[in-house]
């Protein structure tokens, strides 16, 4: 009986109308790409869920709240929790044109005032935590509860409306910026392009400092040791047995309270924010302590100022005089690409997730206690549909039987490779030449897809990425899937990875060079490697497959070209 | 200094007159007082306006009618264009007292025999204590004390233009206000006329100094539609760097009153309006007027028919140059522009 009903449940219906059904969504939009920066490893059910239906709703809503011109946005399917984009393309020149000379009045206001409009908007969804932060799990009703969830959800559509309107602005003036300055011969993968849009504070650096306080002040007051011989997870049971360590805890909770509202992993709810579990933002302190410093990059980040003062200063005088005005303009403007990218997924994505996750754990023991399901957890298997059915009523339903068979199929196929894209064309360079580029979508471009990484033969490299960061590293390798396997890594290594997300930031502070198997010149991996003065590689495409931990390496990240140094 | 002196003449007035006869005013009295060639004339003080629409009751009446006004900022542009013809005609309408027409003859007169020349032509130029450049109205070649007279209630009560109502309700000032002193000067018998800036309003480069000219008055070179001649002078050297002749078809002249665009003859249409001597006057004399007040200026100057060189070049008015004159939303603007652009062309 039991059996029969597993048999019968579809695994990744998980979000009914957003499965991905290659007979019937192939034809309709030519091609489906894979987004290898936010689905990998794949993500559970109920972030399929919510990421399946809300993102790809935020980037239409601000496609068409700012009329870009060639593009309505994208629409997403879900593939056994790896998601593909397909792009609303416009065509008809007469409507591009239209949607041009709107676009253009959009960008009026956020020209003249980012920070401002940013500001307005962080508010707004400070204010809507505030209130989803104010809820009482424990001692909520199921009405309560199940409010709580829409509550959520509509919290979770307004983010990504927000989400996307500051990151169409940026990363169109920073698209600009880079066709403009190929007349100076720069391209993005100039050192002096790089460092013009590097060099600015965020709040996601400002926590890292903080970070590095906690660190100094452990030294400072002989908890060294403790930091040192002890796990992550157990050192905050460990500082009881001081009274400094006692002091040091204090403190570090009342830090969490304000700043722990942070996901590990960016894009999904399966692992705990820092003030559930503070282990992971203990870890990073650990690292600190080993290496005996606290936040030792001001003196990176205040020479990247100067370098950015100087490259801005060197391009203008590249610059017609009676250009300059607005290039400075630009130039400002592009600059906020970099630090509202890191920024905004502070307040944007790890803040609510974290706040999303609490409230499935918080319904998940709700379901526990009624028999309906086995762990709290088990939530992240489950639909806010199916949740819907059952809450008010729990106790006469069991949903195990959904929850449990999720989990398993997802265990099996998190790291497991999915195709690149699923197309009706010749091949995926036909499919990126006919169903992305025409979009001229910055985000999909720049991000989630990224630069092509150019083959060169004549570096005889072993493997070619695009330049994130310039500069050459070598040193081991540190192959990392993730956020948990983040504390292995060691100073002075060199970070592998899928890719990366805000909440790996603090890591960047202790490796030599970072190789990301996808993204583009604007990803998280790309901006934070240039803000941490670090050699970068992103879209080098094979760069976990083919590179083990251990391996010597040498990341030539101005070249865009990987050499394994023990052949 | 007494507070019922209500007229100066231009000597007697320093910085420290600001908001006693206005901004333009002052930098007259500074601009004479530093030995500069100003044209000689008078200024009459705010006090004076304010005399004026006490003594008249006009201040009563305005105050009444503005009291009863609901919110101009959803009227549109009409309530400001009703709101203005009411005002303005409180203002035109009422006759000067006695004791003020008294007091601006006896300048008016006096101007007319230091000069020696009966009903002498004037400007009359608004003179708010602020600079709003092209806000209030300015009356030029006006003759005899009647029309003066005429002519200064005009100024003051174009501090009810419309778009200058407007201009306030946006900035939420009240909307009585903008009290204006008046300056009146000595028309200069122009043969040409212009601007100079002491720094590259868009460059910023401070190492040269930019004359702009046409034939006629100034206006002729103000108002910016018309293609004028440009010399570019090295402050170090006073060596003409650049000279650019413009194509001059139109010009302002005096009329027996007022003034009118003319046309210029064909022959001086591509002739330059200044020779070398009088631009590295022009210069020097910018120059000057920079290093005294301490700031790049932004003047105006007149080339006299009837005085021979370097008696010729008079100047009419100094400000702090701005230096950007794009405002900043023109360079949002052009920005927005590309950006929306670049999308139909990056394909």
């Amino acid at each position: 009986m039991e059996e029969q009903k597993v048999e019968s449940v579809k695994l990744w219906d998980s979000v009914p109308g957003y499965d991905f059904n290659e007979k019937i969504d192939v034809p309709e939009m030519h091609s489906y790409f894979h987004d290898g920066v936010h689905s990998v490893p794949r993500l559970t059910p109920s972030y399929s869920w919510f990421y399946g239906r809300y993102n790809p709703y935020g980037s239409q809503y601000a496609c068409e709240t700012l009329s870009i011109p060639r593009c309505k946005g994208w629409t997403q399917k879900i593939k056994d929790g790896s998601t593909y984009v397909a792009m609303h393309i416009l065509r008809d020149e007469a409507e591009i044109e239209k949607r041009a000379a709107k676009f253009k009045e959009a960008l009026v206001p956020w020209i003249q005032d980012f920070d401002g409009k940013w500001e307005g908007y962080k508010n707004e969804l400070l204010t809507i935590y505030g209130r989803l932060k104010s809820v009482d799990l424990e001692r909520a009703t199921n009405i309560d509860l199940i409010h709580h969830l829409w509550d959520l959800i509509s919290a979770y559509r307004r983010m990504w409306e927000i989400h996307f309107l500051g990151m169409y602005v940026s990363y169109s003036a920073i698209s600009l910026l880079e066709g403009l300055v190929a007349r100076f011969g720069l391209t993005v993968e100039s050192p002096e392009f790089q460092n013009i849009i590097r060099g600015f504070d965020n709040k996601a650096f400002q926590v890292d400092k903080q970070l590095g306080g906690f660190s100094k002040a452990a030294i400072k007051s002989g908890l060294s040791d403790i930091f040192n011989n002890n796990k992550a997870e157990d050192v905050m049971s460990k500082l009881e047995e001081s009274e400094a360590g006692k002091k040091w805890k204090k403190d570090f909770n009342e830090f969490l309270k304000e700043e722990g509202w942070r996901m590990v992993r960016m894009m999904d709810f399966n692992e705990p924010y820092w003030l559930e579990d503070p282990s992971a933002a203990i870890s990073v302190i650990q690292n600190l302590v080993k290496k005996g410093v606290g936040y030792d990059l001001d003196e990176v980040r205040s020479k990247l100022v100067k370098e950015r003062e100087q490259a801005i200063k060197e391009l203008l005088k590249k610059v017609p005089d009676h250009e300059k005005e607005w290039f400075k303009a630009l130039i400002n403007l592009a600059g906020k690409a970099s630090s509202y990218s890191e920024e905004h997924d502070l307040y944007c994505e790890l803040y609510l997730h974290a706040l999303v996750r609490r409230g499935l754990l918080g319904i998940g023991k709700r379901l526990v206690q009624a028999g309906t399901l086995d762990r709290p957890d088990d939530t992240l298997f489950l639909n806010p549909d199916e949740i819907e059915q059952v809450m008010l009523a729990p106790e006469f339903h069991k949903l195990q039987y959904i929850a449990n068979r999720r989990r398993a199929q997802w265990e099996e196929l998190k790291f497991k490779e999915t195709p690149p894209v699923f197309t009706e064309r010749a091949g995926f360079n036909e499919a990126v030449g006919m169903d992305l580029i025409p979009s001229e979508d910055v985000i999909i471009l720049k991000l989630v897809v990224g630069e092509m990484p150019r083959v060169r033969p004549e570096l005889k490299a072993d493997i070619y990425g695009v330049c994130g960061a310039p500069g050459v590293a070598e040193g081991p390798a540190r192959v990392i899937m993730t956020y948990e396997q983040l504390k292995e890594v060691k100073p002075g290594e060199i970070l592998v990875c899928p890719g990366t997300n805000p909440a790996w930031t603090p890591i960047f502070g202790i490796v030599k060079g970072v190789v990301a198997d996808r993204g583009g010149t604007l990803t998280h991996t790309a901006i934070v490697g240039r803000e941490y003065g670090l050699p970068t590689i992103v879209n080098s495409f094979e760069g976990t497959t083919k590179i083990k931990t251990g391996m010597k390496i040498r990341v030539d990240a101005t070249e865009g070209a990987i050499y394994f140094l023990d052949k | 200094m007494g507070s019922d002196k209500m007229i100066f003449w231009f000597e007697e007035i320093g910085k420290e007159h600001n908001d006693t006869v206005g901004k333009k005013c002052a930098n007259l009295g500074v601009m004479s007082q530093m030995g500069l060639p100003v044209p000689p004339g008078f200024a009459i003080s705010i006090d004076l306006y304010r005399r004026f629409i006490q003594e008249t009751g006009a201040i009563e009446k305005i105050s009444r009618h503005v009291e009863n006004l609901g919110d101009l900022e959803g009227q549109g542009i009409t309530g400001y264009e009703n709101l203005s013809r009411t005002i303005q005609s409180i203002i035109e309408e009422r006759e000067m007292p006695h004791g003020v027409q008294e007091l601006i003859h006896s300048y008016y007169h006096g101007l007319c025999k230091k000069v020696e020349i009966d009903d002498v032509a004037v400007s009359v130029r608004s003179a708010g204590t602020e600079s709003r450049p092209g806000m209030f109205e300015t009356y030029l070649n006006v003759k005899g004390t009647m029309e003066v007279l005429d002519k200064v209630k005009k100024v003051w009560a174009s501090a009810y233009t419309a778009r200058a109502i407007a201009f306030r309700v946006n900035k939420d000032l009240p909307v009585i206000g903008d009290e204006l002193g008046v300056a009146v000067p000595k028309m200069v018998n122009a043969c040409s006329a212009g601007i100079g800036f002491t720094v590259n309003p868009i460059t910023s480069d401070a190492s040269k100094v930019i004359i702009e000219s046409n034939w006629g008055l100034g206006e002729g070179v103000v108002s910016g539609v018309e293609s004028v001649d440009r010399f570019i002078v090295e402050k170090e050297t006073l060596k003409i760097t650049e000279r650019i002749v413009g194509r001059k078809i139109n010009q302002v002249l005096n009329k027996k009153n007022g003034v009118a665009w003319e046309d210029v003859s064909p022959d001086k249409q591509c002739l330059p309006s200044l020779n070398d001597e009088e631009i590295k006057e022009i210069a020097r004399l910018a120059m000057m007027i920079e290093e005294r007040l301490g700031s790049p200026q932004d003047i105006e100057w007149a080339v006299d028919i009837d005085s021979s060189f370097p008696k010729n070049i008079f100047l009419l008015q100094t400000r702090p140059a701005k230096v950007v004159i794009k405002s900043p939303k023109s360079a949002t603007d052009h920005i927005a522009g590309l950006m929306a652009k670049s999308f139909k062309t990056l394909r």
